[in-house]
């Protein structure tokens, strides 16, 4: 049990049964009462997300999770295949419960994931990384209204804005929670 | 951040010469207080005078000018404004708190809250910011609020059982054991009804549920107090002040119950209570007052997400250089 007060991002909470992970929270004092805290909660088993509002004085029951590596093997459309680096056991997540993640993620690189007991809660995806940039598209003249950009789809496919300098084959540096570019990578 | 000082500067002016023009008087009261009107939810900051030969006493930081300026008000200062700072304890950092924050507050003798609403949309005319912090200001009742956003009727659900009742059914967590009625209230409101208020102008939210105490007149089920949202940020409140000596009293009294006990459970700064302070409802004229935080409406005005673009030294940099 902890407090509300204390959840953060990130912190894993069972609700009504259920394992939800914190997406975000927000405090809030509401203008005579007393302190609440906002929270968006994601299930990992089903992908629904949750709002609620709770004292922070309210007790919650927290879960006790563990950090684990595994390796992105490849996916097949619906699930992600993953492999635990420490015992080689082969996970199927289903894809859906992590929207995006297929055009973050790359083949053979290991990821630290969130586990309650046996079941997979989340993929940790690090904040910002470097991606190979597959395809670029030429350069329009004349559109200065963005500030002259583009966009280029990196080799995971994830289509990213950039300016009109970047090439196909250079490195560029990628804000995982935003997707916008953020910087050139020189090798 | 120098464009932040500047901004503020030209704020600052404005708003003096608003008030100045209007006849209001600009007064300076202090922060230092030895004791505060007593406020279960807000926690405060306690420090010491001291003096060798003197002696020493115990000093709280005023979390709102409130008391002060009452005062001057009972002494038939007519009516008056302040921009100052306040401060609150253990208030949550993040992007709309900082325990110091700078709070306009201004007080309108023979007026109520209503008129308090068009004084504070001819000042927002006044500081020309854009469209959805201008007037006219869009208005509901709280009840109005809650059937819109959340089927809650609170005339029909006046007790806390009930209250509780509806908030399962909105599906809501409340806990079985024993919750004041503002609590379950503030349960469904923060969730199903504030993030949904409408943003296109300023939103005045009026007529707060009686069980929310406060130094509003009541009037039925219901007091003569609103809220101002602007860009989905609450950012000022206003009363119909409490005129009757006994009211103020009796509420003073039950406020400090509730204050000892629950900061004695949790180990927290409790302030020494002014004995004499129901003395100034003795001959307190007909007022409204109105407190508008100030950091946020900079935010606001000046298109920033988190009020910590708008203060040069924001608390939590402060503290955070000192671990």
């Amino acid at each position: 049990m902890i407090k509300a007060g204390q959840i953060d991002k990130g912190t894993a909470l069972l609700i009504k049964g259920q394992p939800f992970i914190v997406v975000d929270r927000e405090f809030v004092n509401p203008g005579k009462g007393s302190a609440f805290v906002r929270l968006k909660l994601k299930s990992p088993a089903t992908g629904q997300t949750l709002s609620e509002t709770m004292k922070t004085q309210d007790n919650v029951d927290d879960i006790m999770v563990t950090d684990r590596d595994c390796q992105y093997l490849y996916n097949d459309g619906e699930f992600f295949h993953l492999m635990l680096t420490d015992t080689f056991d082969q996970l199927e997540v289903p894809m859906a419960n992590f929207p995006d993640y297929e055009f973050l993620m790359k083949d053979g690189e290991t990821y630290r994931c969130t586990f309650w007991e046996s079941q997979l809660l989340d993929i940790q995806i690090p904040p910002k990384v470097v991606f190979f940039v597959a395809e670029a598209e030429e350069a329009v003249k004349g559109d200065t209204v963005q500030g002259a950009t583009k966009y280029v789809t990196t080799e995971t496919g994830l289509k990213v804005r950039v300016p009109i300098f970047i090439k196909q084959g250079e490195k560029i540096r990628v804000n995982t929670e935003t997707k916008e570019y953020l910087e050139r990578v020189n090798n | 951040m120098k464009k932040a000082a500047q901004f503020r500067s030209e704020l600052n002016r404005s708003i003096r010469t608003f008030f100045d023009e209007k006849g209001y008087l600009e007064v300076e009261t202090p922060s230092l207080s030895p004791d505060l009107i007593p406020e279960p939810t807000i926690e405060n900051f306690a420090t010491r005078f001291d003096n060798e030969f003197v002696g020493s006493s115990d000093l709280y930081l005023i979390p709102s000018p409130e008391v002060y300026m009452k005062k001057l008000i009972a002494q038939g200062f007519g009516s008056i404004y302040q921009i100052g700072h306040c401060f609150r304890n253990s208030e949550q950092l993040g992007r709309h708190h900082n325990p110091e924050f700078s709070m306009l507050e201004y007080y309108s003798v023979d007026m109520d809250e209503q008129d308090s609403i068009a004084l504070t949309e001819e000042l927002f005319a006044y500081l020309d910011g854009p469209d959805h912090l201008r007037p006219p200001f869009d208005r509901l009742t709280v009840s109005e609020a809650m059937w819109q956003f959340a089927q809650v009727d609170l005339d029909k659900n006046q007790s806390q059982k009930a209250l509780a009742q509806e908030a399962r059914r909105l599906g809501l967590s409340v806990p079985d054991g024993p919750e004041s009625w503002e609590d379950t209230f503030n349960r469904i409101f923060l969730t199903l009804v504030e993030p949904n208020l409408p943003q296109q102008r300023p939103l005045v939210l009026d007529r707060y549920p009686a069980q929310i105490d406060c130094l509003a007149k009541r009037e039925g089920n219901y007091r003569r107090r609103w809220e101002m949202y602007a860009g989905g940020v609450e950012i000022a409140n206003c009363y119909d002040e409490e005129t009757d000596r006994e009211k103020v009293s009796a509420y003073y009294r039950k406020q400090y119950a509730i204050l000892i006990q629950q900061r004695s459970e949790r180990g927290s700064v409790i302030p020494d209570a002014d004995p004499d302070f129901a003395d100034i409802f003795d001959n307190f004229p007909q007022c409204s007052g109105v407190a508008l935080g100030l950091d946020r409406l900079q935010m606001l005005l000046m298109g920033e997400s988190n009020i910590e673009g708008v203060i040069l030294f924001p608390f939590s940099a402060t503290i955070s250089s000192r671990k």
